[in-house]
C-alpha cells in the first residue's frame, strides 16, 4: 500500500516557485511568519498526517458512527479522538485564525496546502477539524463583540466543534424554503428556534464538549424567500456567564445518516427545540443571515474541491506504486510468449492513465491554492484595487474549484481504480473506499449545478463581467509568455484558442439571456462550466510549464530535471487532451441545444 | 539539568532505496531526496523534553540545547526540535561532506566544554551512515560515562545520577550512570512509559513516539536563538581519521525463487546450502 498522500515536491513548487507565496509575508497580517515557519508548518502538518490520520482512513470507514438515542450521546470512532487530540496539541483547528483568538494567523493559501494534505490522509476525519475554523471566522466576521468572545478563540483551538445548519428535509438546493423558526424570547436577548435541520456533517461527536451550530432560521413575519432568513448561534449546551458549559440546549440528535461513504463523519438530522427550550442567539441583522452564511458556504465550496482532489492524489499515488509493481503482459511489439511479463506502468495505456490522475491532482491544487492565494491578497493586501480584483477573481473561480474539482477527482479516482484492474474493485485495497468516499462532493455544500448556474448567472456577469476580464487578462500573460518559449508554443496557441471560444460563447449565451431565454441561459449552464474549467486549469497547468522550463534552463538536479521535464509533459498531455473537448461543448451551446428542457416527462 | 542534543539531519529514511553513488563513486548523492531529523536523534529531543518537564503541570524544568553540524540550511532541523519544545539551537557550520564520526566527536567536545551540560543525549546512530560510533568517541573524548542503547531512563539522587536500561543482543543491562555523562538512545526511548524523571507524575502517560511540532512551537521557534559557529572558531581538529576512496553498490540480487516440499527440505537448504547455521 503506498503510503504517498501528497507530492511534497509539487506543493512546494505551486507555493514557492508558481505563486510566490512569500510575497505575503509583506503584508503586515502575515509579517510574523516567514518561508521557514511555512516549510517546518508543512512537514508537521504532512507527518502528522501520515502517522496519526491515514492510519485511521479504512479503520474509521469501517467502524461508521453510533448513536445511544435515549441519551442523545452520539459516539465516533476511537481513532477519531486520537486525531482530535493531536489536532488540538498541533493547533491544527486554528491554523489561518487570527492570533488575537486563539489563531496561528497562517496565510489561507499555506492552510489550502495542510488542508489538501490532511484531507489527502483522511478527509472524513479533517472534516471536523475543518468545521471549528469554519464556525469559527462567521462568528468573527459578523457576530456581535459579546458573541464573539464566547465563541471564537474555544472554536479556533477545539475545544468546541463547529457545523453549518442550512439544509432541511423540504429545503436542500432550494434555501427559499427554510422553515425553522426563531421566536424572541420574552425574558431576554435570545430566540427560541424550532425547526429540523438535516445532512448536518459533523452535527453530533463525543470529540468536544459543546457544539457551535450557526443555523438559518426565519424571524416572525420575516419576508417570504432568501430574503427573510436570519442566521442565530445554537450551541448544543448553554454557555454559563464564566465561559464553561452549561445545561442542555434541546438540540436532539435525531439520528445520522447511513452513507455511501465518509462514514467516519457523523452526518446528523438535528431537531432543534422539541421541548421549546431551544436559545439561539442572533448573529449580526436580521434577515441578512444568507449573506453571511455565504462566507460559509464559499470557504466549505474550495474545501469541497480540496477534499475531493486530495483524496484523489492519494488514489493516485496508490496507483502508480501498484502499476510498478504489477507484472503483466508484454510490449504490444514483443512477440515471443516466453519473455517475462513486464510492468504494467510499461504500457502506454496504463501511462495515459496516470496520467490523466497526475494532471487533474496538479492541476486543481494549482487552482486551489491559486484560489487561496487570490483570497489571502483580497484579505490582507493594503490596495483597495487589489483587494477588490481578488475578490472578483474569488467569486469566479469558487464554482469551478467546487463542481470541477469534485467531478474531474472522482473521475481521477475511476482511473486509479481501472489501474488496479479486479483488485481495484475489491475492498480489500482501500481505493474502493476512495470512490465511495468521493461522490458526495459533486452533492453536497451546492451540487455541481448549483455552482454552474452559480458561475454563468452570478459570477461571469458580476460587475459587467470585472472578474471574468481579469481572469482572462492574467491567463493571457501566461499564453503570451508560453508563445515565446518554443517548446510551449503549440500549448500556448491552444489555451489562446480555448479563450477566446470561451469569450465567443460567453456573449452567445449574453445575447439569449438578453432575449429573455433565461431557461435556456441557466440550462446552458452545466455546459458551460464544463468548458469553462478546464480553460482555467489548462491555463495553471500552462503557467506551470513555463515556470518549469525557466527552471530547467536555469540548470537542476538530477531529480529536478525529473519533476519538471514531467510538469512540462504533464501540461503537454492535459491541454492536448482536455481543450478540444472544450470547443466541443462550446458548440453544443452555440447550437442552443435544449433537449432536456422541451422534453416530456411522460417521454420517459 | 541542562541537556545538549546533538543533532544531524539525513536524507529521508523513508526513501532511503533512492540514495545513489555519484558517477565518480567519491560520495553517496541523495539529491532530489527530502531532509528529515535522524530518526534516533528525534527520539533523544524528546526523551530530553521528557526529563526536563513536569508534564502534569506543563512546567519546565531545565535547558536543552539542540546542535547540529552541517550546511546552514541545517538550521530548519533545529529549528524544527525547537519547534517540540528545546530551548535553543547551535549550528556549526561545516561542509556536508567534510563530516566524519571523529571531526563530528570533536566538534562535539569543543561544544560540550563551551556549554558545560550535565547530560549529552543523542541518537544511538545516524541512519544515513549507521556508524553508531560518534557517542563513544564523545564519552572518550570528554572522560565521561556512557551508557548506549538507552531504552529508558529514570533520574536519581536528585538528577545526580541515572538510572538507564540498555538494549542489548542478551536482553537488558541495568546501569546506574552518573552525570555529566554521554547516554546515546534507542527506539524504545520514546515509549509511554520510557522516561521517568521525579517531576511528572509516574502515572502520566505519554503518546508513543516523539511529540508533534504544534504550530503555536513552530511560531515561539521563531523567535529562539540559533547560534552560528564554524567549526574552526570551535578550535578542533577538522582533520578526519578515515577517509572513503570510493563507494560501490553491493551487486543486484538475482531475485530468484525456488519452492521446497517440505519445513525438512527448507531446513536442510539453509544449512548446506545457504550455510545460514
Amino acid at each position: 500500500m503506498s503510503d504517498t498522500l501528497v507530492n511534497m515536491r509539487d506543493v512546494r513548487f505551486v507555493l514557492y516557485e508558481m505563486l510566490d507565496v512569500e510575497q505575503l509575508t509583506k503584508y503586515e497580517y502575515f509579517a510574523d511568519h516567514s518561508r521557514e515557519t511555512f516549510d517546518i508548518a508543512l512537514d508537521a502538518a504532512y507527518k502528522l498526517a501520515k502517522e496519526v490520520f491515514w492510519p485511521a482512513y479504512v479503520p474509521m470507514d469501517k467502524q461508521g458512527v453510533s448513536l445511544d438515542t435515549a441519551n442523545n450521546k452520539a459516539t465516533v470512532a476511537k481513532e477519531m479522538h486520537e486525531i482530535w487530540a493531536a489536532a488540538r496539541e498541533g493547533n491544527w483547528q486554528g491554523i489561518s485564525g487570527p492570533a488575537e483568538y486563539g489563531g496561528q494567523q497562517f496565510p489561507g493559501t499555506i492552510s489550502a496546502a495542510v488542508h489538501f494534505i490532511q484531507n489527502a490522509a483522511n478527509t472524513a476525519a479533517h472534516m471536523y477539524i475543518g468545521s471549528c475554523a469554519g464556525a469559527a471566522r462567521l462568528i468573527y466576521s459578523f457576530a456581535s463583540e459579546e458573541l464573539k468572545q464566547i465563541y471564537v478563540e474555544k472554536l479556533f483551538t477545539g475545544q468546541w466543534g463547529g457545523t453549518m445548519c442550512l439544509t432541511e428535509p423540504q429545503a436542500g438546493s432550494s434555501l427559499s424554503d427554510v422553515k425553522t423558526t426563531a421566536v424572541p424570547a420574552k425574558d431576554g436577548d435570545y430566540y427560541l428556534i424550532t425547526g429540523t435541520k438535516c445532512f448536518i456533517s459533523n452535527g453530533d461527536h463525543d470529540l468536544a464538549e459543546n457544539i457551535i451550530h450557526p443555523v438559518l432560521a426565519r424571524l416572525p413575519g420575516a419576508p417570504p424567500g432568501v430574503k427573510g432568513i436570519s442566521l442565530f448561534v445554537v450551541p448544543k449546551y448553554r454557555v454559563n456567564d464564566d465561559g464553561s458549559v452549561g445545561e442542555f440546549n434541546d438540540v436532539i440528535t435525531a439520528g445520522f445518516e447511513h452513507k455511501l461513504g465518509l462514514k467516519g463523519n457523523f452526518t446528523a438530522t438535528l431537531s432543534f427545540g422539541d421541548e421549546g427550550k431551544c436559545r439561539g442567539w442572533l448573529l449580526g441583522e436580521a434577515n441578512k443571515g444568507l449573506t453571511y452564511m455565504f462566507q460559509l458556504m464559499n470557504e466549505a465550496r474550495i474545501a469541497t474541491g480540496s477534499q475531493a482532489t486530495s483524496v484523489a492524489s492519494n488514489a493516485f499515488f496508490h496507483a502508480l506504486e501498484y502499476s510498478k509493481e504489477r507484472f503483466q503482459g508484454r510490449r504490444i511489439t514483443e512477440k515471443d510468449p516466453t519473455t517475462p511479463p513486464i510492468a504494467i506502468i510499461k504500457h502506454a495505456d496504463i501511462r495515459r492513465m496516470l496520467l490523466i490522475q497526475k494532471a487533474t491532482v496538479e492541476g486543481v491544487f494549482a487552482l486551489l491554492a491559486y484560489a487561496a492565494f487570490v483570497a489571502d491578497k483580497e484579505h490582507a493586501s493594503p490596495s483597495a484595487e487589489e483587494r477588490e480584483n481578488a475578490n472578483l477573481v474569488l467569486e469566479l473561480l469558487t464554482p469551478v474549484c467546487k463542481a470541477y474539482g469534485s467531478e474531474a477527482a472522482y473521475d481521477a479516482i475511476i482511473q486509479a481504480i481501472q489501474c488496479y484492474g479486479g483488485y481495484g474493485f475489491s475492498e480489500d485495497f482501500p481505493l474502493a473506499q476512495m470512490l465511495r468516499d468521493c461522490k458526495v462532493f459533486p452533492i453536497y455544500e451546492g451540487t455541481n449545478y448549483m455552482q454552474a448556474m452559480d458561475l454563468l448567472g452570478r459570477k461571469v456577469p458580476m460587475k459587467g463581467g470585472k472578474g471574468f476580464q481579469a481572469l482572462v487578462a492574467a491567463a493571457t500573460k501566461t499564453v503570451k509568455e508560453a508563445a515565446s518559449i518554443e517548446q510551449l508554443k503549440p500549448l500556448a496557441e491552444k489555451i489562446g484558442a480555448a479563450l477566446k471560444i470561451v469569450g465567443e460563447t460567453t456573449m452567445h449565451l449574453a445575447g439569449i439571456a438578453g432575449k429573455g431565454d433565461i431557461e435556456l441561459y441557466m440550462y446552458s449552464s452545466a455546459t458551460y462550466i464544463k468548458m469553462f474549467s478546464p480553460m482555467v486549469v489548462g491555463w495553471l497547468l500552462l503557467w506551470q510549464a513555463v515556470v518549469a522550463k525557466k527552471a530547467l534552463e536555469k540548470g537542476a538536479g538530477e531529480a529536478d530535471v525529473k519533476y519538471y521535464k514531467g510538469k512540462i509533459e504533464t501540461a503537454r498531455f492535459y491541454i492536448n487532451h482536455e481543450i478540444p473537448h472544450l470547443e466541443a461543448n462550446a458548440q453544443i451551446m452555440k447550437s442552443n441545444e435544449r433537449t432536456a428542457i422541451d422534453f416530456d416527462e411522460e417521454w420517459f | 539539568m541542562k541537556i545538549l542534543v546533538p543533532l544531524k539531519r539525513v536524507c529521508d529514511p523513508d526513501n532511503a532505496n533512492k540514495v545513489k553513488v555519484s558517477g565518480d563513486g567519491k560520495a553517496v548523492t541523495s539529491e532530489g531526496l527530502e531532509w528529515k531529523p535522524n530518526p534516533f536523534d528525534e527520539y533523544a529531543v524528546e526523551a530530553a523534553l521528557r526529563l526536563n518537564e513536569n508534564a502534569a503541570k506543563n512546567e519546565k524544568l531545565g535547558e536543552i540545547v539542540v546542535c547540529s553540524i552541517g550546511v546552514a540550511d541545517v538550521a530548519q532541523t533545529i529549528r524544527q526540535a525547537l519547534a517540540m519544545g528545546a530551548d535553543r539551537g547551535i549550528l556549526v557550520t561545516a561542509d556536508d561532506g567534510a563530516l566524519e564520526s571523529t571531526v563530528v566527536a570533536r566538534a562535539l567536545k569543543a561544544l560540550v566544554e563551551k556549554e558545560k551540560p550535565d547530560l549529552v543525549l543523542m541518537g544511538k546512530q545516524t541512519v544515513d551512515g549507521d556508524s553508531n560510533a560518534v557517542g563513544q568517541m564523545l564519552a572518550e573524548m570528554l572522560g565521561w560515562p556512557m551508557a548506549t542503547f538507552v531504552a529508558s531512563i529514570s533520574t536519581s539522587d536528585g538528577g545526580k545520577s541515572l538510572n538507564v536500561k540498555r538494549e542489548v543482543d542478551m536482553g537488558v543491562v541495568t546501569l546506574k550512570v552518573t552525570t555529566p555523562a554521554v547516554v546515546t538512545v534507542d527506539l524504545r526511548i520514546v515509549s509511554p512509559e520510557a522516561v521517568k524523571n521525579g517531576a511528572t507524575p509516574d502515572s502520566h502517560k505519554y503518546n508513543e513516539g516523539p511529540r508533534y511540532a504544534s504550530l503555536k512551537g513552530i511560531m515561539q521557534a521563531k523567535k529562539k536563538k540559533i547560534d552560528q559557529l564554524e567549526l574552526p572558531a570551535l578550535g578542533s581538529d577538522a582533520t578526519p581519521a578515515t577517509t572513503y576512496p570510493r563507494f560501490e553498490l553491493p551487486p543486484a540480487r538475482s531475485g530468484s525463487c525456488t519452492f521446497v516440499e517440505s519445513v525438512d527440505a527448507l531446513v536442510d537448504k539453509l544449512k548446506n546450502q545457504a550455510k545460514a547455521f
